[in-house]
C-alpha cells in the first residue's frame, strides 16, 4: 500500500484581528481576545451577543469584484483563506505545465450558504418580494466554497464539502490528509469557513442556552473554557486553509514545510445528539494516535475542542485523562477558542493552524480567562494559562467534537528548521 | 431609466466594468457576462421594468443586441 508522508506547505486565513497569519498567532500567544460585542439592527429583536467577526475583510479587494459578487460570505472567506494559503505555499494560481488533475479540495462548513438563503427569506417575507435572483442557488449551496477554490486554482481532482457541525473542517482536513497519504492526490487544499451570524442561526443557538452572554465591556472575556465561571461558547465567522502536499513533491520543488500531518481519527458517540460522551472521544483519540503510529507520550500539546460549555469541557478532560493516564498531569492543553471564538465549520481549520504554528514556532498558545478559577471537574491536565515558549514540542493533537456526537482528532508533527 | 443605463449600472455594480466600455458593439462576453451573469442581468431588467422576459428570447451577443431586445420588450409592454 502506498503511504506517503504529508507535508503542510501552506497556511492561510482571514484573521479576526485584521492582520496576517503571523500577526494572528502572535496575538493568540499574547492572549489577546478577538471577541467583541455584536449588536445588529435585526427585526424584531436585534442580536446582542459576544461574537468574533472579521470587520477588516474586504471581499472586493481580496477577490476582485466579479468573483466576490458570485459568492456568499462563507465562500468569500473560504476563497480568501485558500488564496492566502496557496500563495504562501509558493504555488502559482494559474496552472502551468504540471498537471493538476489529481489535486483537489476538501472543505468544511457547518452552515454553508445559510446566510444567503436568509437574505432570500428576508426579501420574500419582510420586503414582500415575489422572486429571488437566479444566483441565489449558487450562493447558497454548501459546496460553493470548494467549487470556487477548484475553479480559481485549476484543480482537477476531487472537490468536496464536509458538513459535520463543529467538526466539519477537522473531518475535511482528515479526509484530505488520507487522500494525499494514499497517493490519490498530490496536493489538497483543505480547511473551512462559516458565517454563523445569520439571524435565525444565532437565535437558534441562543435558544440552546449554550451561548455566553456579554456586552460591549464584558464580551472580550466572555469565553472561559475549563473555568468554574464559564458561561458558554462564543460564535465567530472566519475562514482558514491549509495546503497539504505529498512531501516528496514539496521537497522536489523546494517548498517550505511548516509541519507534517501524521494522523486522523474519527468516531461517533452514538448515544446523544448534544450530550458528549468520553467513550466516543477516547475512541477518536486512540484511533488518531494509532493512525499516526505515535504513543501518548509522544504528544506535547493538545489544542482542545474546549468550547466553554458546562457539559463539554469536563467530558473532554475526562477523555484526555483516560487516554493519557499518568502523562495527563503534565500534558499541555489549551483552548484557543477563548480568543478566536467558535468558528463552527471553520473551527477545526483555525485550530489546526494554531497547532501547526505552535509546533513550528515552539510556542504553545494559552487558554485565556483561566487562572485561579479552574473548575475542579476540568483539572488533571497541564492547563496553559499563558503561552509557553521553548518546550520543543514534538507532536500535537487538535480535537473537534461535534453536535451529533461526531468526533475528529488530527495529529501534527513538528518540522523545525 | 432606459435600457443602456440599466446595463451600465449592472455591469458597474456587479463586475466593476467602466461605463465607457459599455458601448453598442461591445460583446457581452468580453465584458465578463457569462451565462450566469446573463440570467442576473435579465432578472435585474425584469425587476426594474416589471416586464417578464419570454423564455424563448435568444441570448444577445452584444450590448447593442441587449439594448434592442430590452427596448423591444419595453415598447411591447407599453403598447399593451
Amino acid at each position: 500500500m502506498v503511504r506517503r508522508r504529508v507535508a503542510i506547505t501552506g497556511l492561510g486565513l482571514v484573521s479576526p484581528y485584521g492582520g496576517d497569519l503571523a500577526d494572528f498567532f502572535t496575538r493568540l500567544c499574547a492572549g489577546e481576545s478577538a471577541i467583541r460585542h455584536l449588536l445588529t439592527d435585526d427585526q424584531p429583536r436585534p442580536l446582542s451577543i459576544p461574537f468574533v467577526a472579521c470587520p477588516a475583510f474586504d471581499a472586493d479587494a481580496a477577490l476582485g469584484k466579479p468573483l466576490a459578487a458570485m459568492m456568499d460570505r462563507f465562500a468569500q472567506l473560504g476563497m480568501a483563506a485558500a488564496f492566502d494559503a496557496w500563495d504562501a505555499a509558493g504555488l502559482a494560481r494559474a496552472a502551468s505545465d504540471e498537471s493538476r488533475d489529481d489535486w483537489g479540495v476538501s472543505w468544511g462548513t457547518a452552515l454553508g450558504g445559510t446566510l444567503a438563503y436568509e437574505k432570500g427569506y428576508r426579501e420574500l417575507w419582510q420586503r414582500g418580494r415575489e422572486r429571488l435572483s437566479p444566483l441565489s442557488v449558487l450562493l447558497g449551496m454548501n459546496n460553493a466554497a470548494n467549487a470556487h477554490i477548484s475553479i480559481q486554482l485549476g484543480l482537477g481532482g476531487v472537490s468536496t464539502s464536509h458538513t459535520v457541525a463543529c467538526a466539519s473542517s477537522a473531518v475535511a482536513i482528515g479526509e484530505a490528509f488520507r487522500r494525499v497519504r494514499s497517493g490519490e492526490a498530490t496536493i489538497m487544499v483543505t480547511g473551512g469557513s462559516d458565517v454563523p451570524q445569520a439571524y435565525g442561526v444565532a437565535r437558534a443557538w441562543e435558544a440552546l442556552r449554550v451561548m455566553a452572554p456579554g456586552d460591549a465591556e464584558t464580551s472580550p472575556a466572555a469565553c472561559r473554557p475549563f473555568a468554574s465561571d464559564r458561561r458558554g461558547l462564543v460564535l465567530g465567522e472566519g475562514g482558514a486553509a491549509l495546503v497539504l502536499e505529498d512531501r516528496d513533491h514539496a521537497l522536489a520543488r523546494g517548498a517550505t514545510i511548516h509541519g507534517e500531518i501524521v494522523g486522523y481519527g474519527a468516531s461517533c458517540d452514538h448515544s446523544h445528539l448534544v450530550r458528549p460522551e468520553a467513550a466516543g472521544q477516547i475512541r477518536a483519540l486512540q484511533a488518531a494516535l494509532a493512525d499516526a503510529g505515535l504513543a501518548a507520550d509522544d504528544i506535547d500539546y493538545i489544542n482542545a475542542h474546549g468550547t466553554a460549555t458546562a457539559e463539554g469541557d469536563p467530558v473532554e478532560i475526562a477523555a484526555l485523562k483516560s487516554v493519557f493516564g499518568e502523562r495527563a498531569k503534565t500534558l499541555p492543553v489549551s483552548a484557543t477558542k477563548s480568543m478566536h471564538g467558535h468558528l463552527l465549520g471553520a473551527a477545526g481549520a483555525i485550530e489546526a493552524i494554531a497547532s501547526v504554528l505552535a509546533l513550528r514556532d515552539d510556542i504553545l498558545p494559552p487558554t485565556v480567562n483561566l487562572a485561579d478559577n479552574l473548575d475542579s471537574a476540568c483539572s488533571g491536565v497541564d492547563h496553559l494559562t499563558v503561552a509557553r515558549q521553548g518546550a520543543a514540542p514534538r507532536a500535537a493533537l487538535s480535537n473537534s467534537f461535534a453536535f451529533g456526537g461526531s468526533n475528529a482528532v488530527l495529529v501534527f508533527r513538528a518540522v523545525r528548521q | 431609466m432606459n435600457s443602456i443605463a440599466l446595463i451600465r449600472e449592472f455591469l458597474d455594480e456587479r463586475l466593476g466594468v467602466a461605463s465607457e466600455k459599455v458601448v453598442s458593439d461591445a460583446l457581452l462576453v468580453d465584458l465578463g457576462v457569462d451565462s450566469l451573469m446573463m440570467l442576473e442581468l435579465m432578472f435585474a431588467f425584469e425587476d426594474r421594468f416589471g416586464i417578464k422576459i419570454p423564455n424563448e428570447l435568444e441570448n444577445p451577443n452584444s450590448v447593442g443586441d441587449m439594448v434592442a431586445a430590452m427596448d423591444g420588450l419595453i415598447t411591447t409592454a407599453n403598447a399593451s
